[in-house]
C-alpha cells in the first residue's frame, strides 16, 4: 500500500483503513488440514458408539423390554445429535433416523415416518413395545448404513466448520422450544449433544480463530460456560454429565431464558467462523 | 408446547406475554414487508422458488453454473427447509423458513442434474438443472483450499491404516515369539498388506524405510548382513527357511518402527505434492524390480496389491479435483480401476501388471502437473 503518509494517517483517524483486519496474516488452507482431519476421527469415534448403542436399543424393543429400551433412548441419541451435521448431510437417512411426526403430511400415522421418533411414541406415548420391531430393525439397518458412508465420505471442509454454527441453530430452533422429544422429555441430553459436537468442532479451530480474533474465542467461550452452567442444574446426579439430565418439564422459566440468550449469541457469533477461515 | 396442564400464568407474565407477542408480531410484520422489497421474483441474478404445503413452484429450475443465488419463499403453513440434493448428499440447505418468510441462499454448482426438497418430505422432490456456461471450463479451479479436505481425508486414512498395522504387526511379534510359524505366516502377510497400502507414506522416512522395507540386495552382505531387517529378513525366515529361527529381535524392532512411523504421520501427515508424486514412486520402484525379475512371485504379486489399494485411495480423492481436465480424470481413475480389476485374478498376467501399473504412474504424473498450482 503506497498512500502518502499524511493521507494514510487522516483515513485512519476517520477509520476508513482497516488496521486490525490487514495487521492479521489469513489463515493457510493447510493449517485446516489437521483440524478437519482430528474432526473425523471424532466423528467416526462417536459413531462406532452410536452403533454400539443403537444395537442395545432395537434389541431391547425387540425383546418387548419397555423400561431398558425407555432407558436407552436419550443415551443412543446423544452420539447421533453429536455429529449431525455429518450426518444429516445424508438426506435419506436424516429423514428416516431423525425427521418428527410434522415433516410427514399424515404426522405419526404416515407410512414414511420411522426413526427415533416414531419409536418415541410407541415407548413414552403408548407405553408399548408392540409393533415396534420393524421400526427397530429398520433404525438399526439405517445406522450402520449411515457408519459405512460415513467412513467412504471425504469431510467437506465449510460443512465441517459451518457445523458448529448449524449445530447451535438446531438447539434455537427445536430443543429450547422442547419439540425435538415431546413424548420423552429427554431434550436436554439432545441439547448437550449438540453442545459437545458444536464446541468440538470450535476447539479444533480455536487456535487459528484466536490468531484472526482473539475476543471472538473469548466471547465464544463465555457463552459456552454460561449455557453449560445453566445446563448444569440439570444433571442427575449433581456435578456429573455422565449421568444424564432429568426431564425438560424440570427446567424454570428463568433458566429457559437463560439459555436463549447464549445460545442465540453462539449461533450467530459461531456463523462468522467459516468467514474468518478462509472458507466462504 | 404448552399443554392444558399448565397452571394459570399471573397477570403480570400475561402482560409481558402479550407485550411480547405483540413485539414478534411487528418484528415478522417487518421482515414480510422487507421480504416484500428487495427480492422480486424476476431478480435477474437469482432464481425464486416457492414452497406451498404440496411442493416447490416451479417444481423444476434450469440455472447456469457456478456461484447462483436462490430465494426461497415458504407459503406453506409450517417451519421448512429447503435443500439442494445430489443422489442423497445434501449440497446446500437452508433450515427454519418460517411461514410467510423468505431466505437466500448461494450455492456454488457444478453442471448436472440436481433434486431439491419442498417442505414436507412426503412432499414430491423437484429437479434442478445446472448448465454447463461457455468458456467456464473449470469452475472450481484447483487451489490449496480444495486440497483441505482430500489431504484431512488422506490423513484419516493413514492414522486408521497405521492402527491396523500397528495391530499386525504386534499379532506378527507374538506368533513369533510363541513359535508358531503358520500363525506368524498369516500375520506377516496381513501387516504386509497393510504396510504396502501406506507404502508412499512410509517412502517419506529415509531411516524407517530402510528398516522397515529394504530388500537384501541393498546391503553389503545381503541376507546375512545385520542391518537387513525389516519385512524382507521376516520373509527370508518365514517363507523360504520357514522357521522363526532369530526373527524375534527382528519383529520386535519392526513392531517399534511401525510405532514411530505411525506416531510421525500422525503429528505431520503427508504434504500435498507426495499424493501424486509418492503414489507413482512407490509404483515405478515396483514395476522396475519386477522387470528386473525372470517371473512374478506370490509374495510380489501380494505387494502389488497393497500399492494398488494405497493408490486407488489417492486416486478416488484427486480425481474429483480435475474437473478442468475431464480426459486426464478419466484416464486417472480407468488406469487405477483397470489395474485393480486383474489384481482380483488368481494369477494375473505378469505383462499385463507391468503395463498397467505403468499406465497408472504416468497418469499420476500427470495429474501432478495439473495439480501443482494447490501445493
Amino acid at each position: 500500500m503506497s498512500l502518502p503518509r499524511s493521507l494514510f494517517f487522516a483515513a485512519s483517524a476517520f477509520g476508513l483503513i482497516g488496521l486490525n483486519v490487514s495487521a492479521h496474516a489469513a489463515v493457510a488452507p493447510q493449517d485446516l488440514v489437521a483440524p478437519i482431519t482430528d474432526y473425523k476421527l471424532y466423528v467416526l469415534d462417536n459413531l462406532e458408539q452410536f452403533t454400539a448403542h443403537s444395537r442395545e436399543f432395537t434389541e431391547a424393543i425387540k425383546a418387548g423390554e419397555l423400561a431398558k429400551a425407555q432407558s436407552l433412548y436419550a443415551p443412543t441419541r446423544v452420539y447421533y445429535e453429536r455429529i449431525e451435521p455429518i450426518a444429516e448431510l445424508f438426506a435419506d437417512l436424516d429423514a428416516s433416523i431423525d425427521a418428527r411426526e410434522d415433516d410427514y403430511e399424515n404426522g405419526v400415522q404416515d407410512a414414511d415416518f420411522t426413526g427415533f421418533h416414531r419409536l418415541e411414541y410407541g415407548l413414552f406415548k403408548q407405553e408399548s413395545t408392540d409393533g415396534m420391531a420393524p421400526f427397530a430393525e429398520r433404525l438399526m439397518s439405517d445406522v450402520e448404513d449411515l457408519e459405512q458412508r460415513v467412513q467412504e465420505l471425504t469431510f467437506p471442509p465449510e460443512k465441517v466448520v459451518g457445523g458448529a454454527a448449524a449445530l447451535m441453530e438446531e438447539v434455537a430452533a427445536t430443543k429450547v422450544s422442547g419439540e425435538e422429544d415431546r413424548y420423552s422429555r429427554t431434550d436436554l441430553w439432545d441439547f448437550q449433544g449438540n453442545v459437545d459436537g458444536a464446541k468440538k468442532i470450535f476447539e479444533l479451530v480455536k487456535p487459528l480463530a484466536a490468531q484472526e480474533d482473539p475476543a471472538f474465542v473469548e466471547r465464544i467461550e463465555q457463552n459456552f460456560s454460561s449455557m453449560e452452567a445453566t445446563l448444569s442444574h440439570y444433571y442427575v446426579e449433581e456435578g456429573n454429565v455422565a449421568s444424564g439430565f432429568v426431564t425438560y418439564d424440570k427446567v424454570s422459566d428463568a433458566d429457559r431464558r437463560a439459555l436463549v440468550g447464549p445460545v442465540t449469541v453462539l449461533a450467530e457469533e459461531l456463523s462468522t467462523l467459516r468467514g474468518l477461515l478462509g472458507l466462504n | 408446547m404448552s399443554d392444558s396442564s399448565s397452571p394459570t400464568p399471573s397477570s403480570g407474565l400475561l402482560r409481558l406475554g402479550m407485550a411480547l407477542a405483540a413485539l414478534l408480531m411487528l418484528a415478522a410484520l417487518g421482515l414480510f414487508y422487507l421480504s416484500l422489497g428487495d427480492a422480486p421474483a424476476s431478480d435477474a441474478e437469482g432464481t425464486s422458488v416457492t414452497i406451498t404445503a404440496s411442493g416447490c413452484e416451479p417444481n423444476a429450475l434450469t440455472v447456469p453454473a457456478g456461484r447462483h443465488r436462490f430465494t426461497v419463499i415458504n407459503e406453506s403453513e409450517r417451519a421448512i427447509e429447503w435443500e439442494i440434493l445430489d443422489g442423497v448428499m445434501v449440497l446446500e440447505e437452508r433450515e427454519n423458513i418460517a411461514p410467510q418468510l423468505h431466505q437466500q441462499i448461494t450455492a456454488s454448482l457444478q453442471p448436472g442434474e440436481y433434486q431439491m426438497t419442498c417442505g414436507l418430505l412426503s412432499n414430491p422432490h423437484g429437479t434442478l438443472t445446472v448448465t454447463a456456461v461457455e468458456g467456464q471450463a473449470s469452475i472450481q479451479s484447483v487451489s490449496a483450499k480444495t486440497m483441505i479436505g482430500p489431504l484431512a481425508e488422506y490423513r484419516v486414512y493413514l492414522i486408521l491404516q497405521g492402527r491396523e498395522l500397528q495391530k499386525s504387526a504386534e499379532a506378527l511379534q507374538r506368533a513369533i515369539a510363541d513359535d508358531d510359524l503358520a500363525a506368524a505366516q498369516q500375520a506377516f502377510v496381513q501387516a504386509r498388506l497393510v504396510d504396502q497400502r501406506m507404502a508412499l507414506a512410509a517412502g517419506m522416512f529415509s531411516d524407517l524405510d530402510q528398516r522397515l522395507n529394504a530388500r537384501a540386495d541393498y546391503f553389503a552382505e545381503r541376507e546375512q548382513d545385520p542391518d537387513f531387517v525389516g519385512f524382507h529378513r521376516l520373509a527370508e525366515g518365514l517363507f523360504v527357511a520357514r522357521s522363526t529361527a532369530d526373527l524375534a529381535p527382528v519383529a520386535k524392532q519392526l513392531s517399534a518402527d511401525v510405532a514411530l512411523l505411525t506416531a510421525r504421520l500422525q503429528r505431520d501427515g503427508v504434504p500435498a505434492s507426495q499424493l501424486t508424486k509418492g503414489s507413482a514412486r512407490v509404483l515405478r520402484a515396483w514395476h522396475d524390480y519386477q522387470q528386473s525379475q525372470p517371473q512374478l512371485n506370490a509374495r510380489e504379486l501380494a505387494d502389488l496389491r497393497g500399492l494398488q489399494q494405497g493408490a486407488g485411495k489417492v486416486v478416488s480423492l484427486l480425481s474429483p479435483l480435475l474437473q478442468g481436465q475431464p480426459q486426464l480424470a478419466e484416464a486417472l481413475q480407468q488406469s487405477s480401476d483397470g489395474l485393480a480389476q486383474t489384481l482380483q485374478e488368481a494369477e494375473p498376467d505378469r505383462v499385463l501388471l507391468l503395463q498397467q501399473t505403468e499406465q497408472l504412474t504416468s497418469a499420476l504424473a500427470q495429474a501432478n502437473e495439473q495439480l501443482t498450482p494447490a501445493y
